[in-house]
């Protein structure tokens, strides 16, 4: 049925009007996918990467162009027109030249060509002959014929060819005679032009054109544009994507384009060239861009090519914002391996650096591993591969010798009211056990705390001083004798290690300290305070000036009074874990009030994590109470309890939080006086805090193949075990060593009386003797009034050092003693007149007279030498003493490898070295020459 | 005043009260259908809904919340449903009153009017597709696809919601054990869905809309679509949170948010709080009341609806269809049963044999 005239339902002309307003719109839509499609963030900043690039080269080009001596450029452009135009008169013989070196490159060609097929020939037929010879087939002889007559053809077209091809040469040179003088000065003019011509095609390269514009339009761009992602596919990393491991991509270099080139040092962002290129990216640099790749220590999502999903993470609140408002950024919240803030990237070292005791270069990131150690957070928390480090805080097995109740009362109160520099943390009283009810709890478990000591411990067997102390004796020996290389005291506070010498009057008894400064491993066989030889003066002396000093504001402080009923309380709070009401009831009543606060102190030891600092008796297996960091650095964020406070949603923030302030995230919360959190207050500063911060990313488990990590050899391993030793028993507080300055030789003004430089100690001394000093060391020069202290080494910690300083010195461990080389009776003697002559007893001696010059003219006694010193290490110290340590006082004797002394063996440099060598090993001065040094008077020779 | 009406919004919403004035309201449409989809009443609840919205979109958790690219189609789903469920009624009251005055429906009028399918019918249909190929590739750049970070098997994501058209049944589960909201509800939609045409044979009112003349079979329909499926995918987008807890429209969803689940089963009711016998060790003497009451619930109800309410029905229908179609009413209603027992009593079920796991 045909449709109505005016129909309700359709009509196909208003259709069709729709159809294609539609088709239009629907046109656009598709303009618009291609369009977003194309339309890259990345590639917005390639272009402006290119237009930086130009803007540059123009730059350089203008400056070359400026240098152009235009004078000598006319110069030259004259010079060449004149030759031109001499040109121009030959030009016909030239043109002749031309046509008959044509010609003869066609007959060179065909003579060429038949050669070529003569010898098909000849293989050919050798092949048959060859064959039809082995297996006896009588076509052979026809072959060998054929072969015969080719070879003389073969030879003629050779020779032909050559007859040919000198013709052509003698030809080709008349022609370049004739053109010679032209080509010469155009290539004077181009080689004043290289630079700008060169800089030109550099700019021609990078300017925009056309035909890059058309190759880069939208639906074309697949064939080969010059925007394009940039990429680098990294051979051995992978990307964990938990049910795949995915070989490492990072596009960063897309929008990251002068990363690895120079020059863009001031460019913007992201144009910026590295800022340690000789580290990182450059290809002869450890880490290269190729192999290394920039997420696996940046971390973020190196497949991303956008700037919010690659997971950029602002540096500080600042930046969040002007990148809300630029890029409208935000954090991924989903993306756990965000990019590290910068200030933390040195956290990504340890995914391959491991076992070293410090990364080198990394300098934040060892601070914050040096905080840990030596704040003893591996007490706590275990972490892997820390498990070796020690307890930090004193033993406290004895510790009824050594201090009463009261003291460790007021010092449980608050640590840091005794002495401010101190490392032992506050852990009661903090922010949320501050209120009345929970301080009275804080209380009773501190009295109950150090009733659990004072039962618990041994005693000592102290003596008493035999003489009265000399205080003002005592305060110069605790300045010279190198108490300050790891204590601070005295206002000299260069030296953390140890804590710092103040108020001790306040804390122990003159018998205690006493019988400790005599020998600290009585009291304390685990202490790592070393034995300083004190004679009985000395130390009576020491200990009369140390406790001459006293903190009356400590001693002041009250005592808090504990309620009986607070401590019954407790106790039945602790009872009831695993008794009920009644019978915890029943066991109270049990208990003497003594017994109670025993009760209380042994279970508020186990809550606070006391023993994980300190040695304290029936806590000898316990675990430690912390959270285990081991893979902390990549700890889910969900995971970290942020409470009611507000801070960023990261583990940086939290962590530094958590640093700062351990009991923050109770804030505001209702729990009961065991739930809350515990970790004690160290009192970091922001800056501590931050590097520790760093520590904690550093702890990751991700897995990196082993070929990309950095392995140790033996070598290394042996010196990373000395390392350990060096940062356990603060060697560098004293020693220059490993790159390190000592650190109390700030405080010296004539270094000859500071403690020795130890870098290359392994190639100077012989194994043996190390090894012996090591473990009983004994004055090498007496004029120093540092000492070096006897830390009672055992076998295994002091081959463990000998171990170091000899890898250290890229020498072999050699404990089997020296080979003395050998010599002749005048060799002997001749060294004994160099020894002489050089007058080497003025300052290898220690008398009077050697004395008056002061502390840095003064040296190691020579007799020592054949069982210390090492043969080749003598030669190299006599060659030229500056090269092995500077600013020393021993004089080169031989300038420029010469000899002030001509006549002694011939002036030879090398055989005058060896002849004092060889003299100082048989050296033994008579007994009656040598009289007992003089005990030194000490020049005043530390800051005051 | 914004930050009084978006905590006002927050106290008040609960599911007890969103389901129940979704009830209220569906009931008042359903029995005045002509005044309710009067442009009166039906322009200011638009506007309400709207304004609802728009002072919405200044809090940003709503915002989140609304405008992530899953959710989007779900807003939409609410005023498209809302538009077309008006608009059907709308129509079909207007039938009621032409045939009220014996007029035939205004389709009648319509149908006269035949022409071929092709063009005719096929031209419209190609232009409408492809306005609607326009719509995808516009949604399809505007709104990208929420693709987030490689999954980590072990971490979960909070809230753990299924595809938005399964949300009802999520809905569901936080009432009954899966084996009811996660099979056996389904199985029943699906196959009451498909037996309507065999329950409802009725011709005379077929081929145009109306209202009137089947209100029953409409309204147990418009409950099971509106309520019992476009209210619980609502809820279940919008207002369930981490650990499927309920939060208003502009409260944060706190992943720390605790809020007490304290739920008796039928049994210790009656055994424990009512008789103080203690339960009782035999699982089939414990469940026995639940039991009576669920096989009580499915039997007498019909018999009695048979002979009173529904008796027109029962004359219509027979025995057979009559009872397949009361069955499928009472499972669904079964749902708000149990949901307004919970809210009411805490109740968790009212059978309960954890010795194989039959839960009701």
């Amino acid at each position: 049925m045909p449709p109505k005239e005016q129909p309700t339902l359709y009509s196909v002309p208003k259709t069709t009007v729709w159809f294609a307003i539609v088709s239009l719109v629907l046109l656009g839509s598709l303009v618009w996918v291609v369009y977003s499609d194309y339309a890259r963030e990345w590639k917005a900043w390639q272009r402006k990467f290119i237009q930086l690039k130009v803007e540059k080269a123009k730059a350089e080009l203008a400056a070359v162009d400026k240098k152009v001596d235009q004078k000598k450029l006319e110069e030259l452009e004259k010079q060449h027109s004149e030759a031109l135009r001499i040109f121009q008169e030959h030009k016909g013989e030239y043109a002749k030249l031309e046509k008959e070196i044509a010609r003869l490159d066609m007959e060179i060609g065909k003579v060429r060509d038949r050669g070529q097929t003569l010898k098909q020939f000849q293989d050919s037929a050798r092949y048959f002959f060859e064959k039809y010879r082995a297996h006896g087939d009588s076509r052979a002889a026809e072959y060998q014929q054929k072969l015969d007559s080719l070879a003389p053809q073969i030879e003629k077209a050779k020779l032909d060819q050559e007859s040919h091809e000198a013709r052509r040469d003698e030809k080709q040179k008349a022609l370049d005679e004739l053109s010679a003088k032209v080509r010469g000065t155009q290539k004077d003019i181009d080689l004043a032009l290289a630079e700008k011509t060169r800089i030109e095609k550099k700019l021609a390269n990078v300017q925009p054109t056309l035909a890059k514009e058309i190759l880069n339009a939208p639906m074309i761009d697949f064939i080969a544009p010059s925007l394009r992602i940039q990429q680098v596919v990294l051979e051995d990393l992978y990307d964990d994507y938990h049910f795949a491991k995915v070989q490492k991509v990072d596009r960063c270099t897309t929008c990251h384009l002068g990363i690895d080139q120079k020059g863009f040092e001031n460019a913007p962002q992201p144009f910026k060239t590295h800022p340690n290129p000789d580290l990182f990216l450059s290809p002869a640099s450890p880490h290269p861009l190729e192999k290394v790749g920039c997420t696996v220590c940046h971390g973020g999502n190196g497949h991303s090519v956008s700037f919010i999903e690659s997971a950029h993470t602002p540096r500080n609140e600042e930046q969040a914002k002007e990148w809300e408002k630029k890029y409208r950024w935000h954090r991924m919240e989903k993306w756990e391996n965000r990019i590290l803030p910068l200030n933390h990237t040195e956290a990504s070292c340890t995914k391959c650096h491991k076992n070293v005791v410090e990364v080198p270069q990394a300098d934040k990131l060892n601070k914050g591993r040096k905080l840990a150690e030596t704040y003893g957070c591996f007490g706590c928390h275990k972490v892997e591969g820390f498990e070796n480090r020690w307890k930090v805080g004193p033993s406290l097995l004895d510790v009824r010798s050594k201090l009463d109740k009261d003291w460790i009362t007021r010092w449980l109160e608050s640590p840091k009211s005794f002495r401010d520099s101190t490392k032992m943390p506050q852990f009661f009283h903090l922010e949320n056990t501050d209120s009345s009810q929970d301080r009275e709890m804080s209380d009773a478990a501190i009295e109950g705390i150090v009733a659990y000591l004072a039962k618990n411990s041994g005693e000592v067997a102290l003596e008493k001083p035999p003489v009265e102390g000399n205080i003002e004796h005592g305060q110069k020996l605790v300045k010279e004798i190198g108490c300050l290389g790891c204590h601070t005291a005295e206002g000299v506070s260069v030296n953390y290690f140890g804590p710092e010498l103040s108020g001790m009057g306040s804390k122990v008894r003159a018998d205690w300290l006493y019988t400790w400064l005599k020998d600290p491993k009585h009291y304390s066989p685990s202490t790592r305070m070393p034995n300083l030889r004190l004679s009985e003066q000395e130390a009576v002396d020491i200990a009369a000036y140390l406790l001459s000093q006293h903190n009356e504001t400590f001693e002041k402080q009250p005592l808090p009074s504990v309620k009986p009923e607070v401590v019954d309380k407790m106790v039945m709070m602790h009872l009831q874990k695993n008794l009920r009401h009644e019978e915890a009831r029943a066991e109270l009543a049990k208990m003497s009030p003594e017994a109670k606060l025993e009760f209380l102190g042994k279970q508020s030891i186990s809550h606070q994590g006391c023993f994980a600092c300190h040695d304290i008796k029936g806590f000898e297996d316990t675990k430690p109470i912390g959270t285990e960091l081991s893979d902390h650095g990549r700890k889910d964020v969900y995971t970290l309890d942020f409470g009611l406070v507000h801070v960023d949603h990261t583990r940086e923030a939290w962590f530094f939080q958590k640093l700062k302030k351990p009991r923050i995230f109770d804030e505001g919360k209702e729990k009961l006086y065991y739930e809350k959190l515990r970790m004690p207050h160290f009192g970091f500063t922001d800056e501590q805090a931050e590097s520790l911060v760093t520590f904690l990313l550093s702890l990751n488990q991700e897995v990196i193949p082993l070929e990309m990590q950095r392995r140790l050899n033996l070598k290394e391993e042996q010196i990373e075990t000395g390392r350990l030793l060096v940062s356990k028993f603060n060697c560098q507080g004293c020693h220059t060593l490993d790159g390190k300055e000592g650190l109390i030789r700030s405080t010296f003004t004539d270094l000859g009386g500071a403690p020795p430089i130890l870098e290359g100690e392994g190639a100077k001394v012989q194994e043996k003797w190390l090894d012996g000093f090591l473990k009983q060391p004994s004055a090498i020069r007496p004029w120093l009034t540092y000492r070096m202290p006897t830390f009672s080494f055992d076998d295994e910690q002091a081959s463990h050092l000998v171990q170091y300083f000899v890898n250290l010195a890229h020498q072999e461990v050699n404990y089997k003693g020296l080979v003395l080389p050998e010599t002749t009776p005048q060799k002997l003697e001749d060294g004994k007149l160099l020894f002489e002559k050089f007058q080497c007893v003025k300052c290898h001696k220690v008398d009077r007279t050697s004395m008056a010059m002061g502390a840095s003219f003064l040296a190691p006694d020579l007799t020592l030498t054949k069982e210390r010193l090492k043969t080749d290490w003598v030669v190299n110290w006599l060659k030229d003493p500056q090269a092995m340590q500077e600013g020393t006082m021993m004089p080169g004797f031989f300038p420029d490898g010469q000899s002030p002394l001509p006549d002694v063996l011939g002036g030879d440099v090398l055989q005058q070295m060896e002849a004092i060598r060889d003299y100082l090993y048989r050296y033994a001065p008579q007994p009656a020459q040598n009289p007992e040094p003089p005990k030194p008077e000490i020049p005043a020779i530390v800051k005051e | 005043m914004i930050e009084t009406f978006r905590q006002l919004v927050n106290s008040f919403a609960s599911p007890v009260t969103i389901f129940t004035s979704a009830m209220v309201l569906f009931i008042l449409f359903v029995t005045f259908p002509a005044q309710m989809t009067s442009p009166w009443i039906t322009l200011p609840i638009v506007a309400v809904v709207v304004a609802f919205f728009a002072v919405g979109l200044t809090d940003p958790h709503f915002v989140s919340i609304v405008t992530a690219p899953d959710n989007v189609p779900i807003v939409a789903l609410l005023f498209i449903t809302g538009y077309f469920t008006w608009y059907s009624m709308r129509k079909a009251c207007e039938n009621d009153r032409r045939m009220a005055r014996g007029e035939p429906p205004k389709e009648k009028l319509e149908s006269e009017e035949k022409v071929l399918v092709f063009p005719y019918l096929i031209y419209i249909e190609f232009v409408i597709a492809l306005v609607y190929a326009i719509g995808l590739v516009v949604w399809s750049i505007l709104l990208k696809a929420p693709l987030e970070e490689p999954a980590n098997p072990t971490v979960a994501p909070n809230p753990s919601k299924a595809p938005w058209y399964f949300l009802g049944l999520q809905e569901m589960l936080v009432y009954y054990d899966p084996w009811i909201a996660g099979v056996l509800f389904p199985t029943l939609i699906i196959i009451g869905l498909c037996a309507i045409p065999y329950i409802d044979r009725d011709t005379e009112t077929s081929g145009f809309f109306s209202f009137k003349a089947r209100r029953p079979v409409i309204t147990v329909f418009l409950f099971g679509f509106w309520i019992l499926w476009i209210l619980l995918i609502l809820v279940g987008t919008f207002l369930r949170g981490p650990n499927w807890n309920f939060f208003g429209p502009f409260e944060f969803w706190d992943v720390h948010k605790v809020v007490p689940l304290l739920n008796v089963n039928l049994s210790e009711f009656i055994f424990i709080k009512w008789l103080a016998w203690g339960l009782p060790k035999q699982w089939f003497v414990r469940e026995a009341p639940g039991i009576i009451l669920v096989l009580l619930y499915f039997m007498v109800p019909p018999a009695i609806l048979a002979k009173t309410l529904f008796k027109k029905y029962y004359k219509k229908l027979g025995p057979v269809r009559y009872s397949v179609m009361v069955m499928l009413l009472l499972f669904m209603l079964a749902l708000p049963i149990k949901m307004y027992f919970r809210w009411a009593f805490n109740l968790k079920y009212i059978v309960a044999i954890p010795e194989f796991f039959f839960n009701i």
